[in-house]
């Protein structure tokens, strides 16, 4: 194929403004697949995904329009995976920027649109769902033009439902979106831009060509970790994996090569060959850092190996996990695991369940607390239990975010309380237009991680939406606050709070506490402790007492099934000292009701 | 080798609303067949054993005819009885007639009777008669050897209710009680009238221990009380975890390491098909059976029996040295048993022992 006639893009859209329904009717269009196969979503293929309605992993197709080959990347839609959309865009020229008819611009608008900016695309602005009744062509129209500087005739109208505009679309990619430069002729340059593992192919890694050609049976080697393997297959999605020869500059494809351990493959990583490299390596990206952490506990302590594994597995896919082993008193074996944010958490805990049918103890979320101690070092403190005594520590800062928050007018009251009371700091509000507003704060993340985003959608009825940029640490007066069960410290449900509020959440917590621990044979008692002082405290009344049946000659059959009922259901239970604890009761500390 | 017999009488002249148990209304054709089914079964599978304990359960086997009484009692003539065998027949309160105790009086040496309570509008809920107390009287005149069956958790039940059934038992001189709260099973008239239970019967528990603890009674089994010599031979074979024959409908029984259960439907016993199940416990299982029964002996578990029993020291198990320490468990020098103050959770502690690395 003529590297003139390759056109790379992504599709970017705040999440549900129909992306991947777009990129089903290019593929539809392009007859990558009949509609008869056509399986609602195509891109999407975790069950997690389509259940959620949201992509997660990208997916690279290389589609054939007339004399053109496309290679469309899919990008996530969640703010948590703005990281992997910035992967997808480092690896196209040109980008699809999909808004919703009746929504407008939201947050992910904005922040994918900067990310495509950042990285020279070609953007491409689409409204989509025109046919929907409550579509309002023209105020969006005004939008993007007003905060992006479109020009009215560069946006496509389409229905992704009716495949309305699909064609026209597809046109403005050919003739917009430029050519991949680069040379063929140069030294083989590819950017791994996402990775997964196969169990017949070992680990698989998606490239986008940018420099020379790559054939199978070369030694390739990885610039950063320096690890050399043989291209044993190189391939493209149709969506259906097509074995090829040779990958050439400008294209994007897929190479396996027995390479075991994903660790060998770096996503951002250059691929070049062994015995004839290239100087310097592509730009790749700065790696995303987790912000936020737990700890993951197997319910069952046996199945700690196989949690390391899962863990290894997913990481494959998901450059973005981080975890490493940690001991708690009250759970046992476990890893400490950072995630880029809560839905990412919940989604990685909800794949271990499901995949590798591991039963799970979450901890509560923390971010990493930097904290000064008295003889000036510093240390990063990702779980409550690392804070050093009281009397050691010289100041405390913790994260904060920026926010933009874009809501109807109507709802400005009710977003800044809601901010204030999560200890925001007003910065500005902007207007996008009379009726939409961008509203900025600093907010502290940890904030952000318990129930902010729920909140701001059930008080603005869904119409908000969120995005952040981490802007930096600040100094607060934070304590670390411990909960003690039947007078011992459960290591697992410290938590760092702000002291104005530590009084309210560990109210919260032990009342959560009270409510989700059944009875046991004895009373026990639930504190919340700041160092030595306890701030609250609720008790747990002892069982009465069980049913006293009979148990003559046949009834001890009985007796056992009762028994093996009343098993069953302390499955889900983690004793923790004397003191039978469900697994949920750990994320007590999430479980925030307002008073 | 078993030394107990348990015989199966299903016959009831009325049904109780909260029974579960193999039981019929009584039908006089049908009494002559059954007989004579459990004598063939008893036949077939009496293995000539010295017997020390017979017990005639039901049902309510003193509803049974003088005449049929008289059938009973040859057909378990063929037992080999010890010197100091116990005899019990279960009956009920209505049936203790002259007549029928001057009948009994060489045939058997222990009374179980069904009392329940003595309470009018409770026995009415129940389905059962109203006590007629001379006839008690008179029981214990024929017997020194009685049990009363006392029922409490009722809705409607206040703890005078309960004080009053008691005091009438004491001045009864009842040597020996058992008392259960009441259960809903499933099939029983009750459970399908969706009756509530008592919330909390804890109080009447803690009234009836201190109460008969304090008349001279022993608190042997968690729900039985025995004056001194007076705990049922019978049933500490159950919670001591030993063989036993089950003969009848719908009883069980357990044999080497078999344990059996007998058919429920009557046509199909009088047709001769006795035992419906067999099953084969493993070792595991056969000890679990063992701390789910004996821990019901306040008493409780012997350790030297236990290693005799099992080739294994009870306290190398490693719940038993968790519950000892956490002290839901108590030893002295021979027994193991449940910490008083948890006898009435037992359930949570005896639900440890079914782990299936209980031995490991």
């Amino acid at each position: 194929m003529k590297q003139e006639n390759i056109r790379n893009f992504s599709i970017i859209a705040h999440i549900d403004h129909g992306k991947s329904t777009i990129a089903d009717r290019i593929l539809e269009l392009t007859g990558a697949i009949s509609e008869r196969e056509m399986q609602s979503q195509l891109l999407d293929n975790m069950d997690l995904e389509r259940e959620r309605g949201i992509t997660i992993k990208l997916n690279a197709v290389q589609l054939q329009y007339g004399k053109y080959t496309l290679h469309l990347i899919d990008t996530p839609g969640h703010v948590d995976f703005s990281y992997e959309v910035s992967r997808s865009l480092a690896a196209s020229e040109g980008a699809v920027l999909v808004v919703d008819a009746a929504q407008g611009i939201e947050a992910q608008t904005l922040a994918n649109v900067y990310l495509a900016l950042e990285n020279n695309l070609t953007i491409i602005p689409v409204i989509n769902k025109i046919d929907l009744p409550n579509a309002d062509v023209p105020k969006v129209k005004r939008e993007l033009m007003d905060t992006f500087g479109f020009s009215e005739d560069e946006i496509i109208l389409t229905s992704a439902k009716t495949g309305k505009g699909i064609k026209e679309l597809l046109d403005a990619i050919v003739e917009r979106i430029p050519a991949p430069l680069g040379s063929a002729h140069g030294k083989l340059k590819a950017l791994v831009f996402d990775s997964h593992f196969d169990s017949y192919k070992g680990v698989v890694a998606l490239v986008r060509i940018v420099d020379g050609k790559l054939k199978v049976k070369d030694k390739i080697k990885m610039m950063a970790t320096g690890a050399v393997h043989e291209a044993v297959e190189l391939g493209i999605y149709t969506p259906k994996e097509k074995q090829t020869d040779e990958l050439v500059a400008g294209e994007v494809g897929y190479i396996s090569g027995s390479i075991k351990s994903v660790r060998d493959i770096k996503v951002g990583d250059t691929i070049t060959l062994e015995n004839d490299p290239a100087t310097d390596s592509l730009p790749g990206y700065k790696p995303m850092k987790p912000m936020v952490f737990c700890g993951l506990y197997p319910l069952e302590s046996s199945k700690y190996p196989d949690l390391r594994e899962a863990l290894d597995k997913l990481k494959l896919n998901d450059a973005a996990l981080e975890f490493e082993p940690e001991t708690s008193k009250a759970l046992g074996f476990g890893f400490r695991t950072g995630f880029l944010g809560l839905l990412h958490m919940d989604i990685t805990l909800e794949r271990i369940r499901r995949e590798f049918g591991i039963e799970l103890i979450a901890t509560s979320p923390s971010v990493i607390y930097r904290v000064t101690k008295t003889d000036k070092t510093v240390i990063d403190v990702d779980n409550p239990i690392k804070m050093p005594e009281r009397q050691k520590i010289l100041k405390v800062e913790e994260p904060y975010i920026k926010t933009n928050i874009l809501v109807p007018s109507d709802y400005i009251g009710p977003v800044m309380e809601l901010c204030q009371n999560k200890r925001g700091n007003y910065v500005s509000i902007d207007y996008l237009d009379k009726t939409r507003v961008n509203i900025h704060y600093e907010i502290p993340l940890s904030e952000i991680v318990y129930d902010f985003f729920d909140k701001l959608k059930g008080m603005t009825r869904g119409y908000a939406s969120l995005d952040y940029d981490l802007i930096g640490y600040k100094e607060s007066n934070l304590v670390k606050m411990d909960i003690l069960l039947n007078g011992e410290i459960v290591d697992a449900l410290s938590i760092i709070v702000h002291k104005d509020f530590a009084y309210k959440r560990g109210r919260a917590i032990v009342e959560a506490l009270r409510k989700q621990i059944p009875r046991q044979m004895f009373e026990v008692p639930i504190q919340a402790v700041i160092g030595s002082k306890a701030i609250a405290r609720a008790d747990i009344k002892a069982m009465r007492k069980n049913v006293l049946a009979k148990c003559y000659g046949g009834d001890v059959s009985r007796k056992r099934k009762l028994l093996e009922k009343q098993k069953e259901g302390k499955k889900k239970m983690k004793m923790v000292g004397r003191v039978e604890v469900p697994s949920e009761a750990f994320l007590a500390v999430l479980s925030m009701e307002e008073e | 080798m078993a030394k107990a017999v348990y015989i199966h009488i299903p016959f009831c002249a009325s049904i109780c609303t909260y029974c579960d148990f193999a039981k019929v209304l009584k039908n006089e054709k049908w009494i002559d067949a059954y007989l004579k089914a459990l004598k063939q079964e008893i036949k077939i599978n009496y293995q000539g054993e010295i017997i020390n304990t017979l017990y005639i359960g039901g049902g309510t086997p003193s509803t049974l005819s003088l005449q049929q009484l008289e059938t009973l009692f040859n057909i378990l003539k063929i037992f080999k009885l010890s010197k100091n065998v116990e005899i019990t027949l279960e009956a009920n309160v209505e049936d203790l007639t002259q007549e029928k105790l001057e009948f009994l009086k060489n045939k058997i040496n222990r009374l179980s009777i069904g009392v329940q309570s003595f309470d009018d509008k409770i026995l009415k809920l129940l389905g059962r008669k109203r006590v007629d107390k001379s006839n008690l009287i008179l029981a214990k005149k024929y017997f020194n050897n009685i049990n009363v069956d006392l029922m409490y958790g009722f809705n409607e039940e206040n703890l005078d209710i309960l004080k009053e059934d008691i005091n009438m038992l004491l001045n009864l001189d009842i040597p020996h009680i058992s008392t259960y709260s009441l259960i809903l099973e499933p099939h029983t008239k009750l459970y399908i009238d969706n009756y509530q239970l008592l919330d909390d019967s804890t109080e009447n528990e803690r009234y009836i221990e201190k109460t008969l603890t304090k008349h001279g009674y022993i608190h042997y089994e968690i729900s039985n009380y025995a004056k001194k010599d007076f705990a049922s031979k019978h049933n500490l074979t159950y919670w001591n975890n030993d063989n036993y024959y089950g003969f009848g409908l719908g009883s069980s029984g357990y044999l080497k390491d078999e344990r059996y259960e007998n058919e429920n439907n009557l046509m199909k016993y009088l047709n001769g098909t006795f035992i419906k199940e067999k099953h084969k416990l493993t070792k595991l299982e056969t000890i679990q059976n063992e701390f789910i029964l004996g821990f019901r002996k306040l008493k409780g578990i012997n350790k030297n029996i236990f290693k005799d029993k099992y080739g294994l020291d009870i306290k190398d198990i490693k719940v038993i040295d968790e519950l000892l320490k956490q002290s839901f468990l108590k030893e002295n020098n021979n027994y193991i048993f449940i910490n008083h103050k948890y006898l009435y959770l037992s359930n949570e502690i005896l639900v440890k022992f079914l782990d299936n690395d209980l031995l490991k």
